[in-house]
């Protein structure tokens, strides 16, 4: 007692000289309390989980920081589960859109969450990125050829596995338990082409903090042939903006008369870039043909089955 | 026969106040006995003499913020400066609820002994964001809320790095949950991690106050030395630690034009709304806008067609100015101490668009595009640059944008203003950058 109470004065006289000596205080000073402290914060500071958890796997493997370690990540994935479980039906319809173009195919996958503040989180964005790649190894995995198009449900992104080993819903929960929101994978889709075609894509919103992979609040990708030499990638970034910009709904044909303000018709639209134009006369002009687009926003589809 | 119908209706009233109150106990509404009367209880009138502070709570989710809100309500209640909101109450607020198109006001309001703080909890980023510009809940100060037994968690990042970008200067920790840990020397350990987390995102980590506590303690009335006590330390330490904003009397004038007159055998007379300041006879002025600039003196205010000793902030007033004639000003000028503010044609803003809900467009709009820029009393064309890493502007976002003047008008820092483009709104914004005009931008007005 009376030494933690001398420890404690020496402390506060410390800590007004200065922050940094402060730490270090606690660092040396500890060892003669037990010698878990300093480890306690070493965990802490390379595995980012609780304080209370880091000093609970400590106790636990008499202060052996590689057991501690694995034994939090896998008490981790089980707190992630029940996390999850006890969180599942609450409204996210915040979150990010991830794209990613790969030779002849591309993906775009929706992941929510609750608030905004967990979808500028490393670790969300970093789930993103994991989820997309997986849906992209397993497009790649099926070997179709030709124009392939398919659309994937929550559950069937669940089921995929990650490219370095666990089940999607796994890292979902793992995430889930780091990160205290629900969060929800909630639909992908993935375009496959033949050779000469294009697939022309754009992220709107796009944060880039951890990777080069597009991520943001918008996204949308158009399958085309033709155009300009060379220009493929702008001229289908342009189709992409306009096609987040204006939310066309379906195709349309290219002999239809536009009706105003309200149209959804992508061909009769008028072109978000060029307003002299509409989308059908600038593709006739630049030689080229649309064949399909998909439009992503972010937590649409949650508000329509609220509706 | 008047006589006895007064007596009649008060006797009426008299009975109809006490159904109120009886309505008013179960409300458990804390004014104490015998402050109590009965006409503050028929509606009870805002009193104005305290100053009011904004503040808000932020952390990560499931730290305690709302248990928080509801303990500080609590023990306020019990000193006579709040109403009770149980937990319950704060959380399933239809206000949060109702969150889409409107901005969600705080909900919440306390009075310590010093101040009247409304309190706001935190929704999202980009509603914080979108409050800092359109100016409707402005944060004066925070507490941050850590939990004693995780330390700070992702959400605690990225909420202090919003606190930082939405400009606000003080922090408040709040340790919380101390109750459920044993081992005393752990929150210390916790405190050091925030310290070092708040000088990472530039807070001042030595002078910024920590207090130790449980929410939960307070409101469930134990261990008061980590319940009660704590909360009223915290409340003291956010009274010593948070400063009041600065009052807009204390500022030097401004006065925008709102019309010009002449009177015969007086001279010329400005009218408007004193936004800052105070002013008076004999203050000298100088008049800013248009690509103009005069100065001169006052030499007289008036208020209602009575002569005003002094005009304060928010008065609507007429001044009459020495030796200018009518054609010399116009509305959209201001009428300003002299050098205090000058007049700009190129500012950095951050902008809130609105979206097609809120009245706004509906499509996205790219560089170039030509909005109208009300500001004050005036308006003028303006030319929209977007930010390097920016294509478009959907509407519902916010954004940063550089806006070009078709002629240098009065802007500063933290100056409001609305974008419209035809006979719609379509964002708000707050300048946040002076820059220099270039050749180029003077040329592409054509």
């Amino acid at each position: 007692m009376a030494v933690s109470i001398l420890f404690r004065s020496v402390k506060t006289n410390l800590a007004k000289v200065n922050f940094q000596k402060h730490v270090q205080c606690v660092h040396t000073g500890c060892s003669l309390l037990g010698a878990d402290k300093a480890l306690v914060v070493k965990l802490r500071k390379a595995t980012g989980y609780t304080f209370i958890n880091c000093k609970k796997a400590l106790e636990k493997f008499n202060n052996d920081i590689e057991q501690a370690e694995s034994w939090l990540h896998e008490q981790a994935q089980m707190e992630g589960w029940s996390k999850a479980h006890k969180l599942e039906g609450r409204r996210a319809k915040e979150g990010l859109i991830g794209l990613l173009t790969q030779d002849n195919a591309a993906v775009m996958v929706e992941v929510n969450c609750e608030t905004d503040f967990v979808a500028r989180n490393e670790k969300f964005q970093q789930l993103v990125q994991d989820v997309t790649l997986a849906t992209m190894a397993h497009h790649h995995s099926r070997q179709q050829s030709g124009y392939v198009k398919s659309m994937w449900s929550a559950e069937d992104l669940t089921k995929l596995t990650m490219v370095d080993g666990p089940l999607v819903a796994d890292q979902l929960a793992l995430t889930i338990g780091r990160l205290g929101e629900n969060i929800s994978v909630r639909r992908a889709v993935s375009f496959g082409i033949p050779a000469n075609w294009h697939i022309g894509s754009y992220v709107h919103g796009a944060v880039m903090e951890i990777s080069s992979m597009p991520m943001g609040r918008y996204g949308a990708l158009v399958v085309f042939q033709g155009g300009p030499e060379g220009q493929a990638e702008t001229m289908g970034k342009k189709l992409g903006q306009h096609i987040v910009g204006e939310a066309p709904i379906t195709l349309g044909n290219i002999e239809d008369q536009s009706c105003g303000e309200s149209e959804t018709r992508l061909l009769p639209q008028t072109f978000l870039m060029d307003p002299r134009y509409t989308v059908g006369q600038y593709l006739r002009l630049q030689n080229a043909h649309v064949f399909d687009f998909m439009r992503y926003k972010c937590g649409e589809s949650i508000a329509q089955e609220v509706e | 026969m008047t006589l006895f119908l007064l007596y009649d209706t008060r006797s009426q009233l008299q009975s109809r106040q006490t159904n109120l109150k009886s309505r008013c106990v179960p409300l458990k509404c804390a004014v104490p006995l015998t402050r109590r009367n009965f006409a503050s209880e028929a509606k009870k009138v805002f009193s104005r003499d305290k100053p009011h502070v904004n503040i808000g709570t932020i952390g990560h989710v499931d730290h305690g913020k709302t248990t928080l809100t509801a303990a500080i309500t609590k023990v306020l209640a019990e000193a006579g400066g709040a109403c009770y909101k149980k937990y319950e109450d704060i959380d399933n607020a239809p206000e949060e609820k109702a969150r889409g198109i409107t901005i969600n006001a705080s909900h919440v309001e306390y009075t310590t002994s010093n101040r009247h703080y409304a309190h706001t909890d935190c929704p999202g980023h980009a509603d914080y964001v979108k409050n800092m510009i359109t100016g409707t809940a402005q944060l004066d100060g925070c507490i941050l809320v850590v939990a004693a037994t995780d330390g700070q968690m992702p959400q605690t990042r990225e909420h202090l790095l919003l606190a930082r970008q939405i400009g606000v200067e003080h922090v408040v920790v709040f340790v919380n949950k101390a109750d459920a840990v044993e081992d005393k020397e752990m929150l210390e350990l916790v405190e050091l991690e925030i310290r070092e987390l708040l000088s990472e995102f530039g807070y001042n980590s030595e002078t910024t106050p920590v207090v130790v506590g449980s929410a939960l303690c307070a409101l469930e009335n134990r261990q008061p030395d980590l319940g009660v006590d704590a909360i009223l330390n915290l409340l003291q330490v956010v009274d010593e630690y948070i400063p009041l904003p600065k009052r807009e009397l204390e500022k030097p004038f401004l006065l925008p034009v709102e019309g010009v007159h002449s009177i015969p055998g007086r001279g010329t007379v400005v009218t408007g709304t004193l936004e800052r300041g105070t002013v008076k006879k004999g203050d000298e002025c100088e008049f800013v806008g248009h690509n103009r600039s005069f100065k001169s003196v006052v030499t007289g205010v008036e208020m209602f067609h009575q002569s005003l000793e002094r005009a304060e902030a928010g008065d609507n007033l007429g001044a009459l100015v020495r030796g200018l004639k009518r054609e010399d000003l116009r509305r959209g000028m201001v009428m300003c101490k002299p050098g205090s503010i000058q007049p700009h044609q190129k500012v950095k803003t951050q902008v809130y668009i609105l979206s097609k809900e809120e009245g706004g467009r509906h499509k996205p709009f790219v560089t170039n595009f030509m909005p109208v820029m009300f500001s004050l009393t005036w308006d003028m064309v303006c030319r929209v640059q977007l930010p390097e890493n920016k294509e478009m502007v959907m509407p519902g976002e916010d954004t940063s944008l550089t806006l070009t003047l078709r002629q240098p008008m009065v802007l500063e820092n933290g100056q409001r203003f609305t974008l419209r483009d035809g006979n719609r709104t379509i964002g708000t914004g707050l300048v946040t950058e002076i820059m220099p005009t270039t050749q180029d931008d003077l040329h592409n007005w054509g």
